[in-house]
């Protein structure tokens, strides 16, 4: 009973970092409508900017309290910066681009942090006091109530901000509708500006008390935005009391699953308790909460000006793949080794980014979890033939429909709700998928990887060690890299047709206007349904070629930050065009970009950071200048001009007609 | 008198505090066109989205004698409705001949996977006729953002006239347009009318509603005030007093659509 307290009591740190977050989650929404996925960074960021000043790392270390009110200082400014690139500039997009926005800043500042900082975990000398006291007889750090206080008292005066001043009225009325809000004299840019301080500085402020208690970590700090989106769904993004509240029990049960699982009777595997646990939880929460709270989950009134991006015709593809198609070809047989790898694992990707665009281009949904569903089709393929001795083709059609199965599990638990919230369940399984599967001695393939046998068909190798070798006679043998050459360009005509069909309108129109689609008769829900079964088997099918490609699956390829940043270069090159899935496929870790980069320009051991930074910074300037994305620009000029002069003789005959010429 | 293809008995909704309808009861006959007017706020497009599922409310509502109460919208719209939206809606990633050609059709399953792995184009379903029938058979390939508000309109009527649906539903069709825009939609929806389609129309235009259809309802706060042909509902002093106002007269105006 006392551990079971002393428990309880030692997760309020942990909980009350994640309130800290869930506030900032909340504020983002209420000031912008934005789903704030760098709420966690602004932890990091805090934690990182507190432990300098501390320190003497930018060469003078200050006291504890000047340290603070400097660091505070910082978040404001870091705040107004975050507002001036990412939000402001998109107040009237769409909810998707907003979120992508947020997307960016998470990746451009961990990227800053870990270059800046490095990747070793600090220990941030602590703020508040060591002393303990004494409840129940279990000796508790008073600091651990000091910091459960403080974001109650947090929570509170948000809320009474908010009920009480001109400003929390405004910012109430404008999350209504945004004219409303400029009836109370405010404008929807001081509303936004005015929370996203707030939230910064109240996060950031949370993230400096906590960082000696719950770690100083680039890597796992900004994650923490999966519990306190769990809490932030639950008080329907609304209310500070509950969001608060939430992410303290969040907190609590995390510390007594930690206390849980050293007693004999938690589920144990090769005697250490079996991991991810807690991160299966914060998923099902998340799903218990779309259920529960899914369908009254507030719509903003925001005047959303511009839409989505435009989706260009799919046509003359056979000329487009071609020459493509055919440079790869010969790439696979006449250059280097390591640029053999570097295509073959080119393809690979672009079979993975080509999910993203069904998902997220066609479907209008941001979904992350299709880089864990490929790791899950790669060990069940390695599984099945290590366990049970099935191998070629038996085994890669078992894995990708057993991977394709789970997607289809995560996607219908999001079902319910309308908008954006599908990246919510996707983040919290892909990261439950990682620490859960992955991490499982038993499952996951541990530090050196399951192995994968090469495909046989015939006693044939398909291999990337078959016997025929390249031009300078090493491996890897060009024979997988062309047969996934064909995979990826009958994928690719696959995902290219879709657009142009009826499945493919209707996905569209559901990305547009989800009322106005059911109005036409659409299912919305099968609908949605079909496209994650869809972007699930094109990523189960990546999957299972990336065991190939490596003849190993090793859980570090499948972390979700990469499959951040894959999602953010497509949608940086052309979420709704192929293409845009191709070129970001060349640009995935271990392909061809990332290869000359390191060969040529960055040291070898920073370039996924760089990749990183490259695609958080171009996501933003993307999102400000080219909304649609670098290729669909230019694609719909082409596209808008071919039909000008195809229909435009018809449109001026009708505009000149008295019930057009409005 | 043939049995109604549209009939909602007893609609119910409630806003939050506001009951937005109370008990309204409307039936569309084969071959008609009903009115359905009011002023801002009365309920017209809470009752549309009442019939087509997009409103909670209690009451039934039948289709050719079949009872789509509980479906949900698209189940609905597949049982028969179409509905036009008062701000229109349109697919803007879609080419107006796209956009009807997700209205036009409802695939099975298998249809779909074998249009999957097949030329998706070549299948696409005709939609020439609902955008004839409406006069705007030129705009088939340009996008919804290079119309204007009355193409626009046009161009959603057609998308809810395209599935060859038992009745439609229409939102204020002539909102936006002028006097001789609006009597030209007018002839477009008689001859739709005579053509085997009923329909309910809201609209402000009192002229147009009381040109083109056969009957008329009449709500005020969620209650329908007054029912019958046009030239009756017109003289009816409560329509006056409480539509028209004091000053009523043949081609006032009212409550135009901001
Ligand atoms: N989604 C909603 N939530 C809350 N109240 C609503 C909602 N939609 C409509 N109302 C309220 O219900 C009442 C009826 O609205 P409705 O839009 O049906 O009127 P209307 O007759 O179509 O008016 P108008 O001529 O302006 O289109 C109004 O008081 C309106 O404020
Ligand atoms: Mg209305």
């Amino acid at each position: 009973m006392e551990t079971l307290v002393l428990f309880a009591l030692l997760g309020l740190g942990s909980g009350a970092v994640i309130a800290g977050i869930a506030l900032g989650v909340v504020l983002s929404w209420r000031g912008s409508g934005t789903i704030n996925l760098a709420a966690g960074a602004t932890v990091m960021v805090a934690g990182y900017v507190f432990w300098a000043l501390r320190t003497g790392f930018f060469g003078f270390a200050l006291q504890t309290v000047p340290a603070i009110v400097l660091t505070l200082l910082f978040m404001a400014l870091y705040a107004v910066v975050v507002e001036l690139v990412a939000v402001r500039p998109l107040r009237s997009a769409s909810p998707l681009a907003k979120l992508v926005a947020s997307l960016g800043v998470l990746l451009l500042t961990q990227a800053l942090v870990l270059l800046i900082f490095g990747s070793a975990p600090r220990n941030s000398p602590s703020v508040l006091t060591g002393d303990v006291v004494s409840v129940f007889g279990v000796a508790v750090p008073e600091a651990q109530f000091i910091l459960a206080g403080i974001v109650v008292a947090l929570a509170g005066g948000l809320a009474a901000l908010y009920r009480f001043t001109r400003f929390g009225l405004a910012t109430r009325a404008a999350s209504e509708s945004e004219r409303s809000a400029a009836l109370a004299g405010l404008s929807p840019n001081v509303i936004s500006l005015g929370n996203s301080v707030l939230g910064h500085v109240a996060t950031g402020f949370v993230g400096v008390l906590a960082a000696s208690i719950v770690g100083l970590s680039a890597t796992t700090l900004p994650l923490l935005i999966i519990p306190a989106l769990a809490a932030a769904l639950f008080a329907r993004f609304t209310s500070f009391g509950v969001a608060c509240a939430v992410s303290l029990l969040i907190g609590i049960s995390e510390s007594l699953l930690y206390q849980a699982s050293n007693e004999s009777w938690f589920p144990t595997q090769n005697g250490s308790a079996i991991p991810g646990v807690q991160q299966v939880v914060e998923f099902l929460l998340i799903v218990i909460a779309l259920w529960w709270r899914g369908s009254s989950l507030p719509l903003r009134g925001d005047l959303v000006e511009r839409s989505l991006p435009m989706v260009p015709d799919q046509d003359r593809l056979a000329a487009r793949v071609a020459p493509v198609a055919i440079a790869c070809a010969v790439a696979l047989v006449v250059l280097p080794s390591d640029f053999r790898q570097a295509v073959a694992t080119g393809l690979v990707a672009t079979v993975l980014c080509l999910s993203f665009v069904v998902i997220m281009g066609y479907v209008g949904q941001l979904s992350v979890v299709q880089l864990a569903l490929a790791g899950v089709a790669g060990f069940v393929l390695s599984h099945l033939e290590a366990a049970y001795g099935i191998g070629f083709p038996l085994a890669p059609i078992l894995a990708i429909a057993a991977a394709t199965v789970l997607g289809v599990l995560i996607g219908a638990s999001a079902l319910r709700v309308r908008g954006v919230t599908l990246v919510v369940v996707t983040l919290a399984a892909a990261i439950a998928i990682e620490q859960f599967i992955f991490a499982n001695p038993d499952w996951g393939g541990g530090q050196t990887g399951a192995p994968v046998e090469s495909p046989k068909l015939f006693g044939l190798n398909l291999g990337a060690d078959a016997s025929f070798r390249g031009l300078d006679g090493s491996l890897p043998s060009p024979v997988f890299g062309l047969l996934a050459l064909v995979v990826t360009v009958v994928l690719y005509l696959f995902v290219a047709n879709l657009r142009r069909g009826d499945l493919g309108r209707r996905m569209l129109a559901v990305r547009s206007n989800e009322r106005a689609a059911a109005a036409a008769g659409v299912n919305v829900r099968a609908v949605k349904i079909q496209g994650f079964a869809i972007a699930s088997f094109l990523a189960s099918i990546a999957g299972v070629m990336y065991a190939y490609d490596f003849r190993t699956v090793s859980a570090n390829s499948y972390g979700t930050m990469s499959a951040l940043s894959l999602v953010a270069s497509v949608y940086v090159l052309g979420v709704t065009l192929v293409q845009g899935g191709v070129l970001a496929g060349f640009g995935a870790a271990g392909a061809v970009i990332p290869l000359i980069l390191q060969t040529w320009v960055l040291p070898e051991s920073r370039v996924s950071i760089y990749m990183q930074l490259i695609i958080g910074a171009g996501l933003l300037i993307q999102l400000r200048f080219c909304p649609d994305g670098l290729l669909v620009a230019s694609a719909t000029k082409r596209e808008r001009r071919a039909r000008a002069s195809r229909a435009g003789k018809a449109l001026t005959a009708v505009g000149a007609k008295p019930q057009g010429g409005v | 008198m043939p049995s109604p293809v549209l009939s909602a008995r007893g609609i119910s909704v409630r806003y939050g505090g506001v009951q937005a309808l109370s008990g309204v009861d409307i039936e569309v006959r084969p071959g008609q066109i009903v009115g359905l007017i009011g002023p801002n706020g009365a309920g017209k497009t809470t009752f549309i989205d009442a019939v087509t599922g997009f409103a909670r409310c209690t009451g039934s509502v039948e289709v050719a004698g079949r009872d789509i109460g509980r479906m949900r919208p698209h189940a609905r719209v597949q049982a028969g409705l179409g509905r036009t939206w008062q701000a229109v809606e349109l697919f803007d990633a879609l080419t107006v001949a796209e956009n009807l050609a997700v209205a036009a059709r409802r695939p099975a399953l298998w249809t779909t996977i074998r249009e999957l792995l097949t030329n998706a184009e070549a299948t696409r379903p005709p939609v020439g006729h609902a955008l004839e029938a409406l006069g705007i058979e030129g705009l088939a390939e340009a996008m919804p953002g290079e119309l204007s508000e009355g193409q626009r309109k046009l161009v959603g009527m057609a998308r809810a006239f395209v599935g060859d649906p038992k009745v439609v539903l229409l939102d204020e069709p002539a909102a936006g347009l002028d006097t001789d825009e609006s009597a030209e939609l007018g002839k477009h929806l008689r001859r739709l009318g005579d053509q085997g389609t009923p329909m309910l129309l809201i609209d402000h235009d009192i002229n147009l509603v009381f040109a083109t259809c056969d009957h008329v309802v009449v709500l005020e706060f969620g209650q329908v005030i007054a029912t019958g042909r046009p030239a009756d509902v017109r003289r009816d002093p409560r329509v006056i007093s409480a539509y028209l106002g004091s000053a009523a007269s043949d081609d006032i105006k009212v409550g135009e659509e901001s």
